[in-house]
Order: C-alpha cells, then structure tokens, then sequence
C-alpha cells in the first residue's frame, strides 16, 4: 500500500510538471507581450517593461514601422464565420444524431461519412475545394468556399457531442409525451431539447472555437479578405513582432469570458433542470 | 387552450408520425450526408482527378497524364519529404503517447474526486484558448539560441554554451508538435480510465495482483480504445500539419504539407493534388490500421 502511495505521488508530480509544460508557451508569451516597443524583439531578455504593444493591437500607438495587425475587418471576418458556421454545425449535427436514435441501414457509412470531415487534414480539404472552386467557377471567398469547409470540419464534433447525449438520453419522458398526443415538434421544444440543451451548449461551443482557429482550410478558399488566423500567418514570412503576444494574450482573455458565460449558462441549465423537473407536465398543456 | 385543440393536434400528429416514420429518417439525415457530399467527397475526388491533370507552368488542362506523379516518386525531394513526414509523425507519435500516459494515468485513475479530475483535464485545455499560430510562434523564444531554456540551464551552469540545435531544426519541430499534441493523446486516455470500474481493480489486489501486474493486465487493456482514439487525432493532425515546421524550422524542414501550400503558391495545381493523393492515402492507411484495433464507434 505504501508503494502505492509512493507511486501516486510520483504520478502527481508528473502531473504538475506535465501541465506546467503545457503552460510554458503561454506564459512565455504573456511575459514578451510587454517588452518594450517598438525597437523590442520577440524574445528575452526584456529591455524594459511596457504596455506598448497591447497599444499597437488597440491602434493607439504611434504610427512605427511594425504594421498594426488588421484586427478590425480581420476579427470581424473570424467573428461572424465562427457564429454562422456555429449555428450550421450544431443544428446539422442535432439533426443527424436525432436520425442515429434508432437503427438504419447505412448508418455506418454515414458514421463515417460524417466523422470523416473532421479528420481529413485541412490542407486536403482546402486543397481539394480550391480546385473544385477554380474548375466550377466560384470566387473563393471567406464567406462562400471558406465558411462551407468550416461546417465540414465542426459539424462532425457537434455530431459526436449529441451523439454522445442521446445515447445517455431517457426516451422514455419523450414517449410519455407521444403517448399522450403531443405533436412531435412540440415534444422535441418542451421535452428533447431542454434535455439536450447543454450537449448543444456544448457542441455551439466546440463549433465555435474550432472554427474562430482555422486557418489551413481558410489558407486555399478564403480568398483575398483574410481572417485573423491567416493574418497571423502572413506574419510567418517576414519579421515577427510582440505585438502577436499581445495580441495573444487579448484574445485569451476574451475566450476566457466566453467561456465563463458558457460555464454560467451551463450550470443555469443545470438547476432549472433540477428545479423544474417536476413542473414539466405543466409545461406540455 | 380549448378542450378540442389537444384532441385535434394528436390526430394531426398521428397522420404526421406516419409520414416521418417512413421518410423522417431521410429528412434528418439529407441536409448533413448532402453537405458532406458536396464539400467533403467531391473536393477529394477533385483532387484525385486533378493529380492526373496535365500541368504547364502557370496553369492545368484536363489531359490526362500521370507525369507529375512520376515526378514525386522520381524527385528526391519529395520522396525525402515523404519519408520525413512519416518519421516526425512517428515520432511525434510515440511522444505523446509516453509523456501523455502518466498524466492521464493520474488524472483518470489516482484523482477519484470527480471535481478535481475535472478541472485538471480543464487546466489541460485552457492553453488552447490562445490561437493555435501563437502558441507555436511561442516557442520561438523559448527554443532560441538567447532563448528562455538556454537562459535558464545557463544560470543553473548545466551548461556553458547555449544548445543551438533547439530552434529551426527537426528537434524544435518536434518539441512543438508533441506539446501541441500531447493533449489529444490525454483526453481520450483519461477519459477511457476514469470509466473503469474500481472494483474490478479491487478484486484484482484482493485476488493478489501486485500494481504492475493489475496496471498491465487490467487497467491498460481497458485504456486501449482510448490510446487509439489519441493516436488518431494525433496522427491525423501531425499528418497535415505544415504550420509548425514552417514556424520552427526556418523552413528548413518541409513536410508534405508545406510542399502543399508551397505548390499552390506557385499555381501548381496538379502537382500539389499528387501530394495530396499520397496524404490522404498515408492517412487512410494509418487510421483503418488504428481502427483494427478497436471499433471506435462501439465505443463512444
């Protein structure tokens, strides 16, 4: 037993080593987010400790030879194509794994079908979509060829996710409600879905980061308009600057709010669940 | 809501559950098979049909040719960036799942509080919050030749001069690629172990078995879906990574995908689509060897 002892201790410290490895880059970046600027380079030591790059990303620093990142049209662009193909994903995967409930024939192949667009390499399957755009005759455009890629990527995530929560799924308070004569649309607003609710949290959630970070499928279809995650990329071919950091530590931020409202939200859903349990049937009438 | 509206909408209902029994299947299943057909399938059968195409040097015609996959399996370049590909992923491979095991063995056996476990896979995640770029451009000044490692075994004086093999080698490539990674390979593990039922490992040291023994012929069978799981994801991402190497290597080390992307710099559309074909072909054949092992959707 003491044995044991000793090797789970051993195991926690891997752990904590571990986890501190995955940090690393992250506070690495957090602490060049602030070297001086705008003579200061992306790396140590830090000539003087300074705010101005987080200026440089916010577009109130003095114009310099470092070119401000284009976060407005570019943040906007990876905003609204993160929510679109949020809401495209999470309802296409809702509604295939609602279909996956009962038996089919077929259904492997659209397993696999499906749970194949997440895992072919973005590089394929901008690839692949280029030449159909080019041979077709489309304009690649972040918003077209770029935005139908994205749901190819994160519906398969969504569909796993409520694939996941049907099959822990009690059908048995959805059959009472067909028992008793309620239209199936109306079952799935006040039975299914309020069940489901948080697997869709889930899966809006899964979709939307995804897609907010995508960048090999958006590389060959976005077309000139670039998002956020290709303007970082333009940055590869020539000098980086901290400002990238800064710009960093900005947006995880900003993810971190995100995903406290959807921990609040979560846990809403939670307690209504528990306390209006019992006041479902009312609800049916 | 009047007596006779309820009555009314069940008979609706039953006419309508009619119906979606015989094609409410098809309806909830086209929009996503549609979808995946148009964007996923035909892309990739695209690309199949292009690495045939003739290509001259700013542009393609469809005539067929099979010259640009002479070229690959006849150039020395792209042959060797095949054969780099698969030893980094290889690599990249048996990293993750060695520095990855024992956390997950942590996480998902030793912590039995439900909480704690959870917010040490969340503490897990949480890094990738930061744009996936931006974590790799992060190594940069880690791996550098004044980077912080060397910095910090400097001032230790485990060393003298600082390690230049870090940064823009295959090394630094690596080390990005199995912290990016590493986490894939976790997940699914811990995932796997935490489900096992402690009183199958009880019986087991009750019955005599020494730790070793119940970690090898118990709780490491039973974790094994959850290796493949990871071992997908990672090699699916390594495979078509290009990224990280151009970040960390200085462009010296080219993967596949980076001759992909350089290929359709330069409008060499066919060519790039013979790459691809070699991918997507390494993939499928990596992915139905991982499959064999276990049936991943049995397991979900």
């Amino acid at each position: 037993m003491r044995n044991f002892n000793f090797l789970k201790a051993g195991l926690g410290f891997y752990t904590a080593l571990f986890i501190t490895f995955l940090y690393a880059p992250f506070v690495v970046m957090g602490i060049l987010s602030f070297q001086a600027g705008p003579e200061g380079g992306p790396q140590f030591p830090i000539i003087e400790w300074s705010t101005y790059w987080y200026q440089h990303v916010l577009g109130i620093a003095p114009p310099s030879r470092v070119a401000p990142l284009p976060i407005a049209e570019a943040l906007t662009r990876s905003l609204t194509l993160a929510f679109a193909t949020m809401v495209v994903s999470t309802v296409l995967g809702t509604l295939t794994a609602q279909a996956f409930r009962r038996h089919f024939k077929g259904s492997g192949f659209v397993f696999y079908l499906v749970v194949l667009g997440m895992m072919v390499p973005g590089v394929l399957l901008g690839l692949g979509m280029a030449l159909v755009a080019d041979q077709v005759g489309i304009a690649r455009t972040w918003w077209g060829t770029a935005f139908v890629l994205h749901v190819v990527y994160t519906y398969p995530f969504a569909f796993l996710v409520m694939l996941a929560i049907f099959n822990r799924f009690d059908s048995s308070v959805e059959e009472a409600a067909w028992a008793l004569g309620v239209p199936p649309g109306r079952t799935f607003r006040k039975i299914t879905f309020p069940l489901i609710f948080p697997g869709v949290l889930s899966a809006m959630l899964f979709a939307f980061t995804l897609s907010y970070d995508e960048f090999p499928r958006t590389l060959f279809t976005g077309g000139s308009e670039v998002t956020m995650p290709i303007a970082i990329y333009g940055t590869f071919a020539v000098e980086i600057h901290p400002n990238l950091f800064a710009f960093g530590v900005l947006t995880t931020v900003f993810s971190f709010a995100l995903l406290s409202v959807y921990g609040l939200l979560m846990a809403a859903s939670v307690r209504r669940a528990k306390t209006k349990g019992i006041g479902v049937q009312e609800d049916i009438e | 809501m009047s007596a006779v509206e309820p009555a009314d909408s069940a008979g609706h209902a039953a006419d309508r559950s009619g119906f979606m029994q015989k094609y409410g299947h098809f309806l909830l299943l086209a929009p996503g098979v549609i979808w995946m057909i148009l964007f996923l399938v035909v892309p990739l059968l695209m690309m199949l049909y292009v690495s045939f195409w003739t290509q001259s040097t700013f542009s393609i015609s469809p005539d067929l040719t099979v010259k640009s996959w002479v070229t690959f399996f006849s150039s020395e370049t792209y042959f060797g960036a095949l054969l780099r590909t698969l030893r980094i992923w290889l690599t990249v491979l048996v990293l993750t799942f060695v520095i990855g095991y024992p956390a997950a063995l942590f996480i998902g056996q030793h912590v039995r509080n439900k909480t704690v476990q959870t917010i040490l896979l969340v503490a897990c995640v949480i890094p990738f919050w930061t744009s996936f770029l931006i974590r790799v451009l992060a190594w940069r000044p880690m791996l550098g030749k004044e980077g912080a490692i060397n910095i910090v075994l400097q001032k230790f004086g485990l060393i003298s001069q600082p390690i230049e093999v870090l940064l823009f080698t295959e090394l630094s490539v690596i080390i990005g690629m199995v912290q990016i990674y590493v986490v894939f390979m976790v997940g699914p593990i811990a995932f796997m172990l935490a489900r096992i039922d402690d009183s199958l490992i009880e019986a087991a040291r009750d019955l005599g078995a020494s730790s070793w023994r119940i970690f090898r012929k118990v709780i490491f069978p039973l974790s094994l879906p959850g290796v493949v799981v990871g071992a997908i994801f990672v090699s699916v991402m390594v495979l078509g990574e290009f990224a990280t190497a151009s970040a960390l290597s200085g462009r010296k080390v080219n993967l596949l995908g980076n001759i992909i992307v350089t290929q359709v710099g330069s409008l060499k559309w066919a060519f790039a689509a013979v790459i691809g074909v070699v991918l997507t072909f390494v993939m499928a054949v990596v992915i139905i060897g991982l499959l064999r092992v276990v049936n991943l959707r049995r397991e979900l």
